[in-house]
């Protein structure tokens, strides 16, 4: 697990067309980008192979840049950072790099619906600008930042502990892979060894984490398409993991469960009953199985599924969407199957794959992710003893300075790929430096695309609902 | 297929728990806070049930509008208290505000109390509408609602439970929490 070692750095860049360039190259070959950040003046960017899980470092000193070259990622095709590149646009002028032109469409018969920053019944805030002729939907554009916390720059200059709870409330849906993310970056600037008890445990939280996470959402589908029945149920059933979850580690979303070192839980020392919670997530599984069933005979939920909301190719190749919207639409990508962490190479996970795009392709991912979820927590639950655990020894040697001077962290949470890179102050171990990539405000960036795609106005709330982002992760 | 689920659901109990107005030992034990704080008094012929309720998100992590919108599953059944959520702030009773209260949400959330017709109560929603919890210090974050609207009704949580929320929901038309039976107040 020397992830460290396996960082390859290409030099740093001589001019940002070559930067770029390298950059190009790498993404074409087997290679996808994770994060782009400017850490000082140095613009760097993370690649993972995706066939070997391999790591490559590409560089740029944006004191080499002369004015009007500008080369910005997103002019040269490499779409997936467009969120970081326009922060960056706006952080620092001395790149010369461009906001987007707001495109006005204007037109006879065009109408703009404004819909947010309140929106709908219980929703993040968010504005949707709807261009629309007719019925059609002719093009969306989106408007975020009212929910800045500017976590970034919040964390950087505290110590790990202190940190912890601010990532830990970055997007709480995700939680627990916010903080699997950064302590895995920590544990690897440390050189922390886990034992196996710690990893499994791991996976336990990350995939009871996936599961009420999928239901929330497909709720919310089932809702979109007017179906209070299976919404219910999935809310039902979602509200059972979230008790499982607060029996097993005495919080609801798991918050705090996963510490550097360890992993840790309030309500240990009552008695915790792995195998009823077993029984009760394969109660989860039959009724959730049984939902898929319902709704796949259901002509009113399959027609306003089929078909909306396709991600056009070429928005694909551009933005390379992750997770479930990613492996929907033929991307493959799976961080936990390319680059396993905890323990998930011992669990031969079978990773679905759809080439639709549509929504009702993200739908299916879903919830067969939803079924491997569970089945692996109930594997878990079965031979898994909290008692077996040995306390957690790691925080005395994280007041000592780091071994190395940074370290990265990337897991595939339930939205997808989410990757932190975290530089440490070689003298005590603060973070000097955070660079966070959430799945969120990657996907963002594909659905205007996928919602000006021969849809009508009648099918957003179902393409909203079937890609279900969450803002928070994508205003962090 | 769902005939058989409603001739199933005929005979079993039903999901929805009674808390907080009956004692209900899995809700209890996971409610994380001792009393709701209310500034609320009950208003006699004005306040009573059917309350329409009007989310804003003020820069949450969205952990609070996971449980808000739990509010509606069968498991704590907001409508049996006659609470319901709506769309429109011209037909809301009650703002709940979740999340730090970003600058940019200010003039949003002092625009959608404006459009609320009287008699309207504010419920501050979770830590960070409180006081801005972790998040206290970023920039361009308020953390609590102190000058934008008057706050009724305070639920601490980190995110408050379903089943606190009703609680300070029924706290905010009652103005006791149903659960204590005691009115506090913050100073
Ligand atoms: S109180 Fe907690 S759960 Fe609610 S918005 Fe704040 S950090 Fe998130």
């Amino acid at each position: 697990m020397e992830w460290g070692n396996m960082v390859h750095t290409i030099p740093t860049a001589p001019t940002a067309r070559d930067w770029i360039n390298a950059w190009r190259v790498a993404r074409s070959g087997d290679s996808d980008s994770i994060l782009l950040t400017a850490d000082g003046p140095i613009l760097t960017t993370l690649l993972m192979n995706h066939k070997t899980g391999a790591l490559t470092r590409l560089c740029w000193d944006m004191r080499d840049s002369n004015g009007g070259d500008a080369w910005q990622p997103s002019w040269s095709g490499i779409g997936e950072t467009m969120v970081v590149e326009y922060r960056l646009a706006r952080e620092r002028p001395e790149l010369s790099w461009q906001l987007p032109d707001h495109l006005h469409v204007r037109g006879k018969g065009l109408f703009t619906y404004p819909l947010g920053p309140v929106r709908a019944d219980v929703a993040e805030s968010l504005l949707y600008r709807l261009h629309v002729m007719g019925d059609e939907i002719i093009r969306l554009t989106l408007q975020n930042g009212f929910k800045e916390r500017h976590i970034r720059s919040l964390v950087s200059g505290k110590t790990i502990q202190e940190a912890l709870p601010v990532i830990a409330r970055f997007t709480t849906t995700s939680n627990v892979h916010h903080t699997l993310a950064m302590v895995m970056a920590v544990e690897e600037a440390w050189g922390i060894q886990l034992s196996q008890q710690v990893q499994i445990t791991r996976v336990l939280l990350a995939e009871l984490e996936r599961a009420y996470s999928h239901l929330g959402d497909l709720a919310m589908l089932a809702v979109s398409t007017g179906l209070p029945v299976p919404q219910m149920e999935y809310l039902h059933l979602k509200e059972t993991v979230l008790r499982i979850n607060f029996a097993l580690f005495g919080h609801r979303y798991l918050r705090a469960a996963i510490v550097p070192g360890g992993v840790a839980a309030r309500g240990w020392h009552q008695d915790v009953d792995p195998v009823g919670a077993a029984g009760m997530i394969s109660d989860v599984l039959d009724q959730a199985e049984r939902m898929q069933m319902g709704l796949e005979r259901t002509s009113s939920f399959m027609d306003r599924l089929h078909g909306a909301g396709r991600v056009p190719p070429a928005a694909i190749q551009w933005g390379r969407p992750v997770g479930p919207v990613g492996r929907a639409a033929g991307l493959g990508l799976d961080v936990r199957r390319v680059r396993p962490y905890a323990a998930y190479s011992d669990f031969d996970l079978n990773t679905p794959m759809e080439t639709d795009g549509d929504a009702y392709a993200r739908f299916r991912i879903r919830v067969e992710e939803l079924g491997e979820s569970l089945r692996v927590v109930r594997r878990i639950l079965g031979g898994w003893n909290p008692r077996e655990l040995s306390p957690n020894q790691a925080l005395e040697v994280l007041n000592g300075p780091p071994l190395q001077a940074s370290g990265v962290g990337i897991v595939e949470a339930p939205r997808g790929l989410l990757g932190y890179w975290l530089r440490f102050d070689p003298k005590d171990g603060r973070i000097a430096h955070a660079a966070i990539a959430t799945p969120s405000e990657r996907n963002w960036a594909v659905v205007p695309d996928a919602m000006a795609n021969g849809n009508i106005l009648q099918d957003f709330p179902i393409i909203d609902a079937s890609f279900a982002l969450s803002v928070a992760g994508w205003d962090g | 297929m769902y005939y058989w689920h409603w001739l199933k659901n005929i005979v079993r109990r039903p999901e929805t728990t009674g808390f907080p107005t009956d004692p209900d030992g899995i809700a209890k034990t996971m409610s994380n806070s001792d009393a709701i704080q209310t500034r609320a008094r009950p208003v006699e012929g004005f306040l009573r049930r059917s309350l329409a309720i009007r989310h804003i998100d003020g820069g949450s992590c969205n952990g609070c509008e996971s449980e808000l919108g739990l509010l509606s599953s069968p498991d704590y059944d907001l409508t049996r208290y006659g609470f319901s959520f709506t769309p429109s702030p011209k037909h809301a009773d009650i703002l709940v505000i979740t999340g730090v209260i970003t600058d940019a949400m200010v003039p949003v959330i002092a625009d959608v109390f404006e459009q609320m017709t009287a008699p309207k109560r504010v419920v501050a929603l979770g830590s960070c509408a409180i006081d801005g919890w972790v998040f206290r210090g970023a920039p361009g974050v308020r953390g609590g609602l102190e000058g934008i609207v008057p706050v009724a009704t305070r639920i601490a949580g980190c995110p408050p439970t379903p089943g606190d929320i009703l609680r300070g929901l029924l706290a905010t038309v009652d103005g006791v929490d149903p659960l204590s039976g005691l009115r506090e107040i913050w100073p």
